[in-house]
């Protein structure tokens, strides 16, 4: 009877800790310092444990939640993410003087729902844990109450957040119309022996969890919100939700388009037919499009990483639309490596804010090599391997893409994706320039890096160096993630 | 086990560098350490090179030394390394001209000297890589990977523009590179459906059959990649820039070593991998060359700058390199693998020249300088000898490779001879009127009177290049011997995918 539980186990781990760190805040006497932060280690540390021991089972609870190697892989990518944010937050919270404990509980809650989102297998449960996640995260987004861009970005964000999930629910609604459930599986089967071709109301049900969908992994049109709430959230929340939401959504996102409305992809050979697969294909050319040429255009480092985000959401896109082995294996290695990454590169940023003083416009990198030479090279680290540079992981990532689009035969995407790859290269410079090559008028004033945040940056450059070097492991793994469930 | 030399060879710069990365001290303290360990690491790998040549079979046409392991056996990927005649000689070269560059920089380089030196060596890693892959990911890797000390190197301790021309660099070489690598990608999957399994091996991509129209698409990307960094007209804008801003250790690697990556590329992949589109375009990308020999002399002939002569003079040069391989014939191809090496021994020796004028003098233009010839007589010796082996004075290096360069021009079409050989005449004018402006006359300016003359460590830079460059004037065969097999097989390899062409030109 227990073992029905056991496919929920890492995120009751993560759950655990997240009422822990609420219970301790509630406990703690003001100014009494509690290792709230460690907390959440532990509930994370016991959910790696538990994916551990669940790989390679297939465990599944309530019939809704399932435990394949896909959605504990994401599981995995979402404890890096957890782990690393935690590291990096702590400077945040002791400059701007951040409630502690709730900061904590609504990233583990965040976390929660994030790996419910990567193993549930029903369309409810999905929303479900959709909504545990963005509440959650509207929430971090304006955590610094008196900061007016904050409470800006996290209104914004909550308004086009709610009405995608309202798109999403909708979606759900009329694809249960037709099929009667919302159990992947079952509207897998039901989609396929319904009609050759798609029915107007089919394609309206998959086009509106697509809506839903592009709004969570920000792909264009519905990617306004991004910059806004990146750079109104404080950075250390920018990286964790540019990071584990991303991962979370695309993990429901290849789960839902690639079993339940597999039927409905519909194709590009003679004579074509209508399907989700061409609005996707379009969309991930103009995401990776505007991504990067409307991040060229950015001089906040925050906002420019945004862009670099969404242009990321477009590759990842790619991989959807080629739809086959490679593509799907692809998404879960791009997702770990552009965690590791951008929670990296987000982590130099949160270290070099000042509360006087953020820092964060491109010109204010100017000479950090001089002041801090170790800061400025783990972000040429990061920046390089987000622009796809060997040896770094980035690289390997973008390949493995663009290698599954090569098989696919969709060549043209494939060069759209390595040319705004080369484009988004040139901003990623402007901050190595800054960095580097030019000299600041100003004396140094960044703040001293606390232990752990830079213990949590050097991990992540050696991450993203094993991934880049050894991503044999890894990608075997990737391999057998898909090949249990699709 | 047999001692993997060339995974050390590619190694130890990456060593020395993460041994200077452990250096403690601020600037003051560790740059005279830190220059000279990583001078003993680069003396080091030059003695590795020159010991593989050694040990290397001059009679075999075939990879030696050749490594694998399996490294993403997902995919096929194998970490895969081997040389032969064509890349062997490159390897040396490269590890010549690495100490000579940071003994150019020995006292120009001010800030950062440690950062200056990492970069450099793994610059050379990420060089002698791209020479000895035989696995197209592996080579792709190390490909871009070099991008990256060189931007910094451009960027950091360039001149004024420095930032324009590493990022402009950087930029469009990139750009042609992508395409490569999904070509490189095309061809791996077009393995995979005729056999079963991806492969980026080119030993085994090399027998793959392809249709006209595959090759066709796949020749045209691995061109572009290799057109811009050769630079092939019309592609060649970025060279000027590059070289122009860039620190005499720069210029030296960027025109010695990094340009023949592009002829490298042609020799290695485009032409024996996609015989048929090889024969298709070859007779496009000889007029290119052509144009470009003549554009580039034409071009240099009018530069105020010394080291923008000197790039100018590059394009011209590659252009007879490029005219030799199209040639597809053994003695184009053999004297254009032979101009490669010169082209990186004289072109290395002249920026390093010019490097050691603007030293002294903080400016490259000609009209600041003249008569200088009374005032460091053997500096302009030096000068002298590197240029006439740049112009191609038989009994010096230059000659013997446009030589047989023209002959294989020759055999294939003559018109093309005919227009190239123009070039070697212009070269000549635009050398040695730059030689004439610059040391002969009276002393022009006060600011020349009191140079010095050749330091010891200039003596140390300047003496090895020209050893060399007689070296390789009066024994050619001594390079061209292993040279030879390795041609001779790379071209029954393009034989075979285009048999028509090759009949047609050897008549």
């Amino acid at each position: 009877m227990m073992s029905s539980f056991n496919a929920i186990v890492p995120m009751a781990c993560v759950t655990a800790a997240g009422i822990a760190a609420m219970v301790a805040e509630a406990f703690r006497d003001p100014g009494e310092r509690m290792p709230i932060g460690g907390l959440g280690a532990v509930g994370l540390l016991g959910a790696a444990i538990a994916t551990w021991l669940l790989w390679d089972r297939n465990a599944v609870s309530f019939g809704v939640v399932s435990a394949d190697k896909f959605g504990l892989f994401v599981t995995g990518i979402l404890i890096v993410v957890g782990l690393l944010s935690l590291a990096i937050s702590g400077p945040t919270i002791e400059r701007e003087r951040l409630p502690r404990g709730e900061y904590y509980a609504l990233m583990l809650f965040a976390i929660a729902g994030m790996m419910l989102m990567a193993t549930a297998t029903d369309l409810l449960v999905i929303f479900l844990a959709l909504e545990v996640l963005s509440l959650a995260v509207y929430v971090l987004t304006g955590i610094r109450r008196d900061s007016q861009k904050g409470t800006e970005a996290a209104l914004k964000y909550f308004l086009l957040g709610a009405l995608s999930s309202a798109f999403f629910l909708y979606g759900i609604a009329f694809t249960y119309g037709l099929t009667g459930t919302t159990r992947l599986d079952r509207i897998g089967s039901l989609l396929a022996a319904q009609a050759m071709a798609p029915t107007p109301m089919q394609l309206l049900a998959v086009g509106l969890v697509l809506v839903g969908f592009a709004f969570k992994v920000s792909a264009v049109p519905f990617h306004m919100w991004t910059p806004d709430a990146y750079e109104g959230a404080p950075p250390a929340v920018t990286a964790f939700m540019s990071t584990g939401v991303k991962a979370a959504a695309f993990a429901a996102f290849v789960r839902v388009f690639l079993s339940a409305f597999e039927p409905l992809k519909g194709s590009w050979s003679e004579p074509i037919v209508a399907g989700w697969s061409q609005v996707v294909w379009v969309v991930a050319a103009a995401t990776m499009i505007v991504g990067t040429v409307v991040g060229v255009a950015q001089t906040n480092v925050k906002r420019m990483l945004a862009y670099s985000s969404i242009a990321h959401g477009g590759y990842l896109l790619v991989a959807l639309v080629a739809a086959n082995d490679v593509g799907k294996a692809s998404v879960l290695f791009y997702l770990l490596t552009y965690a590791v990454t951008n929670i990296g590169a987000f982590g130099v940023i949160t270290l070099l804010d000042n509360l006087d003083q953020p820092n964060d416009e491109v010109r204010d990198y100017a000479g950090l090599w001089n002041h801090h030479p170790a800061l400025a090279a783990l972000m040429t680290v990061f920046l390089l391997s987000l622009g796809g540079f060997p040896p770094m992981a980035g690289f390997i990532a973008k390949w493995y893409v663009f290698s599954a689009a090569v098989k696919a035969g969709d060549n043209v995407l494939a060069i759209i994706g390595v040319l705004t790859s080369v484009v988004s290269v040139f901003f990623y410079l402007r901050i190595v320039v800054m960095m580097y090559m030019t000299p600041s008028d100003t004396p140094a004033r960044f703040p001293a890096v606390p232990r752990m945040a830079g213990a949590a940056l050097i991990a992540s450059a050696i991450l993203v160096f094993y991934l880049g070097i050894l991503p044999t492991r890894v990608i075997d793994w990737a391999a057998a993630s898909i090949a249990t469930i699709f | 086990m047999q001692f993997p030399i060339l995974t050390s060879l590619v190694a130890l710069p990456v060593a020395g560098a993460i041994l200077l990365l452990l250096v403690r001290g601020d600037e003051e303290q560790s740059a005279p350490f830190v220059r000279k360990i990583a001078l003993i690491v680069s003396l080091l790998v030059f003695g590795e090179t020159l010991l593989l040549w050694s040990r290397f079979n001059p009679g075999s046409g075939d990879f030696q030394f050749v490594e694998r392991h399996a490294w993403i056996p997902a995919f096929g990927i194998e970490y895969a390394v081997g040389v032969d005649g064509i890349s062997l000689l490159l390897i040396v070269l490269t590890g010549f001209l690495t100490p000579l560059a940071l003994l150019s920089s020995w006292e120009s380089v001010r800030k950062h000297t440690r950062a200056f030196s990492i970069f450099l060596l793994l610059l050379e890693s990420a060089m002698i890589g791209v020479f000895v892959s035989l696995d197209l990911f592996l080579f792709y890797i190390f490909w871009d990977a070099m991008l990256v000390p060189m931007y910094f190197l451009i960027g950091i301790w360039g001149y004024e523009r420095r930032i324009y021309a590493a990022i402009k660099f950087i930029l469009y070489t990139m750009a042609a590179s992508v395409l490569m690598l999904l070509a490189i990608i095309g061809l791996a999957y077009l393995y995979q459906t005729t056999n079963g399994v991806y492969s980026f091996d080119l030993l085994k991509l090399y027998d793959l059959p392809k249709t006209r129209h595959q090759e066709l698409w796949l020749f045209a990307a691995f061109a572009l990649a290799f057109a811009v960094k050769v630079p092939l007209f019309p592609f060649h804008t970025w060279l000027p820039d590059a070289h122009v801003e860039a620190p005499t250790a720069g210029s030296v690697i960027l025109a010695g070593v990094m340009l023949k990556m592009g002829t490298y590329g042609l020799v290695r992949f485009a032409f024996p991998l996609f015989p048929e589109a090889a024969a298709f375009v070859a007779p496009a990308l000889a007029g290119l060359a052509v144009i470009g020999i003549v554009y580039g002399a034409l071009v240099a002939m009018v530069q105020p700058d010394m080291k923008k002569l000197v790039a100018y003079s590059s394009v011209s040069h590659l252009g007879f390199v490029v005219l030799g391989i199209t040639a597809m014939n053994t003695q184009g191809v053999q004297g254009a693998v032979y101009q490669m090496l010169n082209h990186g021994v004289s072109t290395g020796g002249l920026f390093l020249i010019v490097g050691m004028l603007s030293d002294r003098r903080h400016t490259r233009q000609i009209s600041e300088f003249g008569g200088l010839k009374k005032v460091t007589p053997r500096l302009v010796a030096a000068f002298l000898i590197v240029t006439l082996s740049s112009i191609g004075l038989p009994g010096l290096n230059g000659f013997v490779g446009e030589f047989l360069i023209l002959l294989g021009a020759f055999r294939w079409d003559p018109r093309l001879a005919a227009f190239a050989a123009t070039g070697v005449i212009l070269s000549a004018a635009y050398m040695l009127w730059m030689f004439q402006r610059v040391n002969y006359g009276p002393v022009t300016n006060d600011k020349n009177a009191r140079l010095p003359d050749l330091q010891p460590r200039e003596w140390a830079i300047i003496v090895p290049i020209i050893a060399v460059a007689v070296l390789m004037g009066v024994f050619p065969n001594l390079f061209l011997r292993p040279i030879e097999p390795s041609v001779q097989r790379m071209l029954n390899q393009v034989q075979r995918g285009a048999p028509a062409r090759i009949q047609a030109v050897n008549r």
